[in-house]
């Protein structure tokens, strides 16, 4: 039945580890990607500007690059590879979780740059506000930040998503061409244009435009119709 | 039994950018108590340091006894925990929330809930507004509802950050009959800052003065304001808090007890907003008249237009350049005159001397015209 379908087996196997992926790292990056916009966003060290460089790293860096050094310290011969099979028992190049970790940093700028930029954009006058009324830290995080920066939120694990999902030569240096386990979209459309398959290339290359094309038309829906509403300093009353 | 000191105290020696602040003071927790300063004086930065706000400092802080403050013991109770309130200048509403959400995020986080939220919904006028967008309230709108939300978090002490400022006259009058309303009907002891003497003068019982970090006075409303007279920093004035004796509408005016005999007239208050005092009979209305608009005779001009004019004497004769300040006694009040140097002179103005003072009715400023300066 698979056979008869428009993609091979393989392409849906791809399709799935690229979800799989995709999925869970932008759960990470929404996980660590918050606490470190909120940090860029509030901070006034100097050492700002150097961690915001390091941040927005991945956007101007060619993967393969990125890929090279991830794939040596991912290597038996090196600490964080084998700080990861002492604890894991398995290797860390070549696996799943090398490509999760590859994608947290090549993805990590496209969570915390938005998140960040509505964190300032915030303030701190209705934080301010609401620790005045009895909330602590965390109350005012969910009941006040998380509500007037939704949209942000949105914005940035939808890029987050559709980075990741859109991944390529980071995937290839770290991750190789693994069947169900390391090879995404991306490296099957790589495949079939190697094998002038170009019938296959098109269908897959046409799914990742018109995916991509829809997350990012449902990202500008969405904050087109739910505005950030925020309530600056400047704010004057009539 | 209960022997809990119902004060405010605080030591605080901070310094900020190109600003020193050094200020001790203890200040009874009852009433309103106002606190005036120009610009860059440091009352804004007091508030925030007493609310928790502002923690670069050094110094202590209690509240009715309990310390909220210590540098020397690295106490430092965090503002959430603090049961102290605050209106800020710019009413801070949440913008996701509507009205009765923003009320009722103050009410549900409060311990306590003796409030009930209706009550102050009703007292704050807040009915027809309770489904609104906060983002399409009027200025005085958001203020009246900051003011609800800030006590319905039942605080010990309300502080309140030029709440007025950025409204205009006549929503001034109605906040401030709001802000009189709510702490007459709930006794929240209220901190108000301001840089309006007029708008202090309306609200507060007590005042303090600030003056680049240091405080320069503090005490009762009335004699603290007349003190200020000689620093020549803010207008001169009689500042006045008189019995109302009758409403005059057909000639517009409201004519207040001064003495058995002497009564001063102001435009007609009836109509206007007028404290609604419900606990304080017969009505009191605090008013304030200009140095400058204060004439002195030495007879009684009763063929005059001028309808405010009798006997007074004068205590004392300050010359200030090419005008001269004059405080006069009347019954135990005291009047302010300031008139030129040559009046003065030609007068033959001294000591004791019995003199009439004069003044026209509209020279009288009461609630309504507390925008005006």
């Amino acid at each position: 039945m698979i056979e008869n379908s428009l993609f091979e087996n393989s392409d849906l196997i791809a399709l799935f580890t690229t979800l799989k992926m995709a999925l869970v790292t932008t759960v990470i990056l929404m996980v660590i990607g918050t606490p470190l916009a909120w940090y860029l966003a509030k901070m006034k060290s100097r050492f700002k500007i150097a961690i915001e460089a390091i941040v927005a790293l991945p956007i101007v860096l060619p993967p393969t690059v990125l890929g090279f050094y991830l794939l040596i310290a991912f290597s038996p011969q090196h600490l964080p590879g084998q700080l990861w099979q002492s604890i894991t028992g398995q290797q860390l190049a070549f696996s799943f979780s090398a490509i999760v970790i590859g994608s947290i940093f090549y993805s990590l700028p496209f969570v915390v740059q938005p998140l960040q930029k509505a964190f300032e954009q915030l303030g701190d006058d209705v934080l301010e506000a609401g620790a005045m009324l009895g909330a602590n830290s965390l109350d005012r995080f969910f009941t006040i930040v998380l509500p007037i920066t939704k949209a942000s939120f949105i914005t940035a694990a939808s890029l987050g998503f559709a980075h990741t999902v859109g991944e390529f030569g980071i995937v290839l240096m770290i991750g190789g061409n693994i069947s169900g386990e390391t090879k995404v979209l991306s490296i099957a459309l790589f495949e079939h244009v190697e094998a002038f398959n170009y019938a296959k290339a098109h269908l897959l290359a046409g799914s990742l435009l018109v995916g991509s094309f829809v997350v990012l038309g449902l990202i500008y829906l969405l904050n087109y119709s739910k505005p950030t509403t925020v309530h600056t300093k400047n704010e004057v009353n009539n | 039994m209960n022997n809990i000191l119902k004060e405010l105290s605080f030591n605080f020696n901070s310094q900020f950018d190109g600003f020193a602040l050094s200020i001790k003071q203890t200040l009874p927790t009852k009433g309103i108590t106002g606190i005036f300063g120009h610009s860059g004086s440091g009352k804004s930065t007091l508030l925030r340091l007493i609310s928790g706000l502002e923690n670069s400092t050094t110094g202590q802080l209690s509240l009715n006894g309990n310390v909220l403050f210590d540098s020397n013991h690295k106490l430092n109770i965090k503002p959430e925990k603090r049961r102290i309130g605050l209106v800020f200048q710019d009413s801070r509403l949440f913008p996701h929330l509507n009205v009765q959400q923003n009320l009722a995020y103050a009410h549900k986080r409060c311990l306590h809930k003796q409030l009930n939220i209706n009550d102050i919904i009703d007292l704050t006028q807040l009915k027809p507004l309770l489904h609104k967008k906060v983002t399409l309230l009027s200025g005085g709108e958001k203020q009246r509802v900051a003011i609800a939300r800030a006590v319905l978090s039942e605080p010990e002490l309300l502080l309140l950050d030029e709440p007025l400022s950025a409204l205009d006259n006549q929503n001034k009058a109605l906040m401030i009959t709001l802000l009189l309303d709510v702490q007459r009907t709930l006794n929240i002891p209220m901190l108000y800052v301001s840089h309006s003497l007029a708008e202090l003068q309306q609200i507060a019982d007590n005042l303090l003065v600030m003056k680049q970090g240091n405080i320069e006075h503090f005490g009762p409303i009335h004699p603290i304001i007349h003190a200020l007279n000689n620093t020549k920093e803010t207008l001169q004035q009689t500042s006045l808090s008189l019995i109302v004796k009758e409403h005059l509408p057909e000639y517009g005016l409201t004519s207040l007890q001064l003495t058995t005999d002497i009564v001063i007239y102001l435009p007609l208050q009836s109509n206007t907003t007028v404290a609604n005092d419900k606990t304080l009979t017969p009505k009191k209305i605090r008013c304030y008249i200009a140095a400058s608009d204060i004439s002195i005779s030495r007879h009684e001009a009763t063929d005059s237009s001028i309808v405010n004019h009798f006997q007074a004497k004068i205590l004392d004769i300050q010359p200030q350049n090419n005008t001269v300040l004059i405080t006069l006694t009347c019954a135990e009040q005291v009047f302010y005159s300031s008139i030129s140097l040559w009046s003065a002179e030609r007068l033959s103005l001294s000591l004791h001397d019995l003199v009439y003072i004069q003044f026209k009715a509209s020279a009288v400023h009461s609630l309504a015209d507390i925008g005006e300066l």
